[in-house]
């Protein structure tokens, strides 16, 4: 404006007749939706956390596939692990923006002109809201094509997806609105973010709790009620250990409650009051204090029990008895040399030589490192079938058994079988018999695209990157930069 | 008490803003204590006060971000009582003025228009309207970013406009600019007053600002009014015996001495640091008559001229509201 001219009459006559006339039909927490849409993915803060996430998940479904290469882990459990990423990651995001809505616009001193409109609180906070959700269908999005490639077309894919998108829309939406409760009733970002980042942590942190932690009763009561937890649990016995939606539907009661109170709670209770200056409009100091004591009574039960149950005392006593019926065990392979990856089949002969029927019998495979200064061998994940039980053999009956051996890591070693007399009562026990030995020589093997994952890996970060400039090129171009500070 | 007075034109306007016995307590503490005012269309009101007077509880009080413990205002004849329909009528430039600083300046107007109720189209055009009235159309598309606190205070005037407001709540609008950019603001400010017709209410620390474009005035000290009406009733309250005078710094002492040797004349005080500028108290007994007071300050005069002193500024009517401002709130702390 040059020096103090004021706009003419006209144009004032013009502003007044212009103001008369108005009228929208769109309500205004759409309106607010799209602003903060434009806000998140224009202005660059929900890109950005997504091109971390598929930088994260390229290098994770990399590594996975290199395992599955060498069938470390099956293709279920390599799914299910991605889909737990993308969980924890989606969350994470979630929670940051839900955190960041009400208390980074009071900090910026935007909230102000938001609460003058004329429009309700529930409004506005419904329209932050649903664009606070809308990173976890991207994430999912980007996901999906991971989960294929990793499932090389197992039958996992499907119940994945499907699953993956329900637990992921219902922890993001319930994730989202208590980071939201926090940033209503917080008058700084810095607190509704730390606020919020604990209460996920604590959440997220007994997942990654070892097994035996988790198996004690609080374990698995922790295991129920939190949440994050039941979905992790749910989404693993449903994809990895193929158990029915019927058998785990108790595990989905935690994070619909867990939804349903933060949504009751934010829509019904904190909306409505969303005042300026933030802060809890009842005494929360109690309720904080109370609530931070009931998280760590709840952890450290957890813990008790969860060590209670490792010290479950082991008693044995040495028997007289001892069980040894004439029995014979031979393998048709003597030797294999093999590149990793590899599976080597082969068949054992059990034979009852004695005049009688024996009693059943166990069949169980173990492979040693021949090499002392070699990994240590975990007989768990080179074969999904380590054990048989045979029924009682008649008097000179022989059985055959059939063998899988995968090869996961590269050395010298010996796989060899144990034939073990079943003692059929507490206090016999019984000599086992080993097997001949079949040497394995195992060469290593690399692929530079395991799983055909790499495209996916690299193509990922590098898709959401052209995204990114293609909307900084759309938003420069809308835009006239013009010189900064000029005050005309 | 402001009470009724002649519209733009010339008809008994009824008052746009009426404020009635507001009250606002935190707990034992009463940060307002009744306040009651009226505020007509195409007027600006000052609303004065030192810091931690109660002016930022009154506004955000009759802005409906607080409600008040008791009392009741009206805005264009709605009660406070209905505060979503009070927000339809009432625009708001804050004091900590934010903006999302990814959007352009007309991005911002057509979400506000939005917000109120216009369709996009409406609100956009409306918006670019402002921007030419404000003189920002040529910065419509820059982002907001890149603007200098100028230009975002005139943003946030246009801002205030988007629904058409009958009253305008302008909290500090001319912190942090210099002395162009106030009065570029305050330029806008009155325009808005009088050419809308729009009630102003504008809080100020700046009490020659205030003076210079405010019909009424109200001063508050501890949550309560201690002096309103038109700027010039409140003027008038203040100190008369007293009369300002500058001169050529070299001949302050002189000056001092001639003026101090005048009948009915108390006591002269330099009133700068360079000390050019003389604050003479007249006496102010019951015999010292108006007329007496005329008498004297031509006498002052004539005697300065006399003794061949060059007298820069003479202010001969009574105080400022300035001194006002001090002398009440002064008064108020005794």
């Amino acid at each position: 404006m040059n020096d103090t001219t004021l706009p003419s009459a006209k144009q004032t006559e013009m502003l007044s007749k212009r103001a008369a006339s108005s009228g929208s039909t769109v309500p205004t927490w759409w309106v607010v939706f799209g602003r903060e849409m434009a806000d998140l993915w224009l202005g660059g803060k929900a890109l950005v956390l997504i091109l971390i996430y598929c930088i994260l998940v390229g290098v994770i479904s990399y590594v996975l596939a290199s395992n599955s290469e060498l069938d470390l882990m099956p293709a279920n459990e390599m799914v299910f692990l991605t889909l737990q990423t993308a969980l924890s990651v989606g969350l994470l995001m979630a929670i940051i923006i839900g955190a960041d809505s009400l208390s980074g616009e009071r900090e910026r001193a935007t909230l102000e002109a938001l609460l003058l409109t004329p429009t309700s609180r529930v409004q506005i906070v419904l329209g932050k809201y649903l664009a606070a959700i809308s990173p976890w269908p991207v994430t999912m999005l980007i996901t999906v094509p991971y989960l294929r490639v990793l499932a090389g077309g197992d039958v996992v894919f499907g119940p994945a997806v499907f699953w993956g998108v329900l637990m992921g829309i219902l922890l993001s939406a319930a994730f989202t609105a208590f980071g939201m409760l926090t940033s209503i009733w917080s008058s700084s970002n810095r607190t509704s973010l730390g606020i919020s980042l604990v209460v996920y942590l604590l959440c997220a942190l007994p997942v990654q709790f070892p097994g035996t932690a988790q198996t004690g009763v609080m374990g698995r009561w922790l295991k129920t009620v939190n949440p994050l937890e039941s979905v992790d649990h749910f989404l693993e016995k449903i994809l990895v250990n193929n158990r029915t939606v019927a058998e785990m539907q108790n595990f989905l009661w935690s994070p619909i409650i867990f939804a349903a109170i933060v949504l009751l709670l934010l829509f019904v209770y904190a909306a409505p009051r969303l005042r300026l200056d933030g802060g809890v409009p009842f005494n929360w100091r109690f309720g904080k204090q109370s609530q931070a004591l009931a998280l760590m009574l709840a952890l450290g039960a957890g813990m008790w029990g969860s060590s209670a149950a490792l010290a479950a005392p082991m008693t044995g006593e040495r028997h007289q008895e001892i069980l040894a019926p004439p029995l014979e065990i031979t393998i048709d392979t003597t030797h294999a040399m093999v590149k990793t990856g590899d599976k080597v089949f082969f068949e054992t002969t059990v034979t009852n030589q004695d005049s009688a029927e024996s009693v059943p019998l166990i069949l169980a495979m173990n492979i040693i490192n021949l090499d002392s200064e070699g990994d240590v061998v975990d007989p768990e994940d080179w074969s999904p079938e380590r054990t048989q039980y045979l029924e009682s053999l008649g008097a000179g009956e022989s059985a055959k058994q059939e063998w899988e051996l995968s090869t996961i890591l590269a050395g010298d070693y010996m796989v060899y079988l144990v034939l073990i007399p079943a003692p059929g009562a507490a206090e016999i026990s019984s000599q086992p018999l080993t097997s001949p030995g079949i040497h394995v020589t195992v060469e290593r093997f690399v692929s530079a695209n395991p799983g055909g994952i790499l495209p996916y890996a690299i193509g990922g970060p590098v898709v959401v990157l052209a995204a990114m400039a293609g909307v900084y090129w759309f938003r420069r171009r809308g835009v006239d930069m013009g010189d900064e500070n000029d005050d005309m | 008490m402001i009470e009724q007075s002649t519209s733009l034109n010339g008809a008994a306007a009824e008052p746009i803003l009426v404020a009635e016995q507001l009250h606002k307590a935190y707990g034992p503490r009463a940060a307002l204590r009744n306040l009651s005012f009226t505020l007509q269309p195409g007027h600006i009101l000052g609303f004065l006060g030192p810091n931690g007077a109660g002016k930022t509880t009154a506004i955000r009080i009759l802005t409906t971000i607080l409600e008040p413990t008791s009392g009741q205002f009206y805005v264009g004849g709605i009660s406070s009582d209905h505060p979503r329909e009070i927000r339809r009528k009432i625009g708001v430039l804050p004091e900590s003025l934010g903006f999302a600083k990814q959007m352009t300046a007309i991005e911002c107007l057509t979400f506000f228009g939005q917000m109120y109720g216009r369709s996009k189209a409406d609100a956009k055009s409306y918006g670019m309207e402002l921007l030419k009235a404000v003189g920002l159309e040529k910065r419509a598309k820059s982002l907001i970013g890149s603007y200098s606190r100028g230009m975002r205070q005139r943003l946030g005037i246009a801002r205030s406009l988007v629904n058409d407001p009958v009253v305008v709540f302008f909290d500090e609008p001319t912190l942090g600019l210099d002395p162009r950019g106030q009065q570029e603001l305050l330029s806008l400010v009155q325009w808005v007053a009088r050419e809308r017709n729009v009630g102003v209410v504008l809080c100020s620390h700046d009490l020659p600002e205030i003076e210079e474009v405010c019909d009424d005035v109200v001063i508050l000290r501890n949550g309560r009014i201690i002096a309103q009406g038109t700027v010039g009733e409140v003027i008038e309250r203040g100190q008369h015996n007293v009369v300002r005078v500058q001169v050529a710094e070299q001949s302050v002492a002189t000056a001092r001495q001639v003026i101090q040797a005048l009948p009915n004349v108390v006591k002269v005080t330099p009133i700068t640091a360079t000390g050019d500028w003389l604050l003479i108290e007249l006496a102010s007994s019951g015999e010292f008559t108006k007329n007496m007071e005329k008498e004297v300050k031509a006498q002052i005069l004539n005697t300065l001229v006399r003794a061949d002193i060059a007298v820069l500024s003479f202010e001969s009517e009574g105080g400022r509201l300035q001194d006002v401002f001090f002398q009440l709130t002064e008064e108020e702390a005794e």
